[in-house]
């Protein structure tokens, strides 16, 4: 089987974010960079089944800035086969018809996303390239694997269980989580990927339209501050339970 | 305007997000509201059901429950229409403005979005005004989508019991390490039955295998925004917080005063929660029985 991880980088989860000065984008300055979680997911699923199955190949591809270059350099230490990029800024639609003609180029039987990734927090490129593409997806997906008598059996996780779908050909899935933590490079693994060549091709020589109605982010703040609690100590358990239950009450109104 | 509303039932019933957006698209002028009939249906083939009723409208709602957000993602797609998630505010106009989280909640901000767009909306963003005339909610049948087709339901082992889903919760009581093991949960599920509350956990809770997946509350897990959330015994990592700090009152309790949850929270507190949680629940059963 082959698969192909479509992945993004953003700013690592245990960075603090703050707001630019021009009140709509983030300072990325000194930022730290990472594979989006969920997408580390999605290359953990996939690196998975190739462990049961060395048959399996495991591609990366991303389209983005060329720092991103780091983001499929760590894809490859984890075990993925191979890797490209496509160099250049993209969003929601756009990006979404770029990976197709990226994807198009490769014919895997297999797209993994990541549910959202974490700096938008949309949940769309992956449903939009399935799309684009003309494929089936299913989202929120936890395991997978290939069904006897062909095609690939998906497990979405939904409310109260996991709804177990069949796939009978191409198949876009989008990574809820792994039931194993994405694994880490290994160091060989670290060497090997150092050696792989990652080609590059530029947004622009994908011929993608790229116009098209888009969403805008206009301004950026801050969650409002949130703090000055009231802190309950310093005394008998029963008398804070009271004292908690009353406030709940008669302050907050939320009983 | 014209608004087309995507129900979705739960147990025969209209979810309460579906309400909340059919009283929101009222408000913004005409609305249709539709459901999808059917069990099963895949979010293609849901997505190719509405498209030809969202053609009509200037804008699609859809609640950003788990189907919701994945049926309306992939309608925005097939209509090439601007789309944002989980939104929590709108601000009409020629272009729409929305407010939306980022960053796992880390930013909130403002997107506009040329009409027609589709937007998914969180549970509980927008009020119920009491006594709502209930929508008229028409039916629309969905074909199977080509290549792929459902097999089997699995139920999870410890499924929530028939509580309410986290994501629409409007009380939650989620609990961290400090309750040091899954046999303790007794006094989360305790509380939770007084509050008619759903449950969640953190990150490493669900991680040690204490709990299922689906109650993680944080970054890889839901994003909510409850009007209480009761937090007993999580120390509040920032991947935890970004997800639940939009909760309208927090209450953390905590054996250790400076855990970080007490930063964010309007009541905490500090005490031993195996000796304070049993009183907690105690007191609220008797508010609750009007005492």
């Amino acid at each position: 089987m082959n698969i192909l991880v479509c992945l993004k980088q953003v700013p690592d989860s245990t960075v603090r974010v703050k707001v630019a000065p021009d009140a709509k984008s983030i300072v990325t300055d000194g930022i730290t960079w990472a594979i989006s979680p969920y997408d580390e997911y999605a290359i953990e699923l996939a690196l998975e089944h190739k462990d049961a199955d060395p048959g399996t190949t495991v591609s990366a591809l991303t389209v983005g800035p060329a720092r991103a270059r780091d983001a499929l350099r760590q894809a490859l230490a984890m075990g993925c086969d191979d890797a490209a990029i496509v160099v250049g800024e993209a969003a929601g639609l756009g990006l979404a018809r770029a990976l197709a003609a990226a994807v198009r180029e490769r014919t895997p039987d297999l797209v993994l996303c990541g549910r959202q990734a974490s700096d938008d927090d949309q949940g769309f490129v992956g449903m939009a390239l399935a799309e684009a593409l003309g494929w089936p997806h299913v989202a929120s997906v936890t395991a997978f694997k290939a069904a006897d008598g062909g095609g690939i059996e998906i497990w979405k996780e939904i409310e109260g269980g996991h709804e177990v779908w069949k796939a009978s050909g191409p198949v876009l899935l989008t990574v809820q989580k792994s039931a194993k933590e994405p694994r880490y490079p290994s160091l060989p693994g670290i060497m090997k990927a150092k050696k792989k060549e990652i080609p590059e091709r530029a947004l622009s020589d994908l011929g993608v339209d790229q116009a098209g109605p888009v969403a805008e982010v206009v301004a950026m703040q801050p969650p409002p501050a949130r703090g000055n609690g009231v802190i309950l100590k310093d005394a008998d358990t029963g008398a804070l339970a009271t004292e908690l239950a009353r406030r709940l009450r008669d302050e907050a109104k939320v009983l | 305007m014209k608004t087309l509303v995507v129900a979705e039932r739960k147990d025969g019933q209209p979810r309460r997000v579906s309400l909340e957006l059919a009283a929101k698209a009222r408000e913004l002028g005409d609305v249709e509201v539709v459901e999808i009939t059917g069990e099963r249906v895949s979010a293609g083939a849901a997505a190719a059901a509405l498209a030809t009723a969202a053609r009509g409208a200037d804008l699609v709602l859809v609640g950003a429950t788990a189907a919701g957000r994945d049926v309306a993602a992939r309608l925005a797609a097939k209509l090439g229409r601007p789309y944002a998630s989980e939104v929590t505010e709108i601000e009409p106009g020629d272009a729409l403005q929305v407010t939306r989280s980022m960053y796992a909640g880390k930013v909130r901000a403002t997107v506009r979005l040329p009409l027609p767009a589709v937007l998914s909306v969180r549970p509980n963003a927008f009020p119920l005004p009491d006594g709502a005339a209930a929508p008229q909610i028409a039916p629309l049948a969905a074909a199977p989508e080509e290549g792929l087709s459902f097999v089997r339901f699995e139920e999870a082992k410890s499924a929530g019991d028939g509580r309410i889903p986290l994501a629409e919760a409007r009380v939650i009581v989620a609990g961290g390490r400090g309750l040091r093991g899954p046999e303790n949960w007794k006094l989360v599920e305790d509380l939770a039955d007084v509050l008619g509350a759903a449950i969640g956990a953190s990150r490493a809770v669900t991680d040690a295998g204490w709990r299922p997946n689906e109650e993680q509350v944080g970054q890889t897990g839901k994003t909510v925004s409850p009007d209480l959330y009761i937090a007993l015994g999580i120390s509040g990592a920032i991947q935890h917080l970004a997800g639940m700090t939009s909760s309208k009152v927090i209450v953390a309790v905590n054996k250790d005063p400076d855990a970080d949850m007490f930063k964010v929270c309007d009541y905490g507190v500090v005490a031993d929660l195996f000796d304070f949680v049993p009183k907690l629940t105690a007191e609220i059963r008797k508010v609750k029985a009007g005492g």
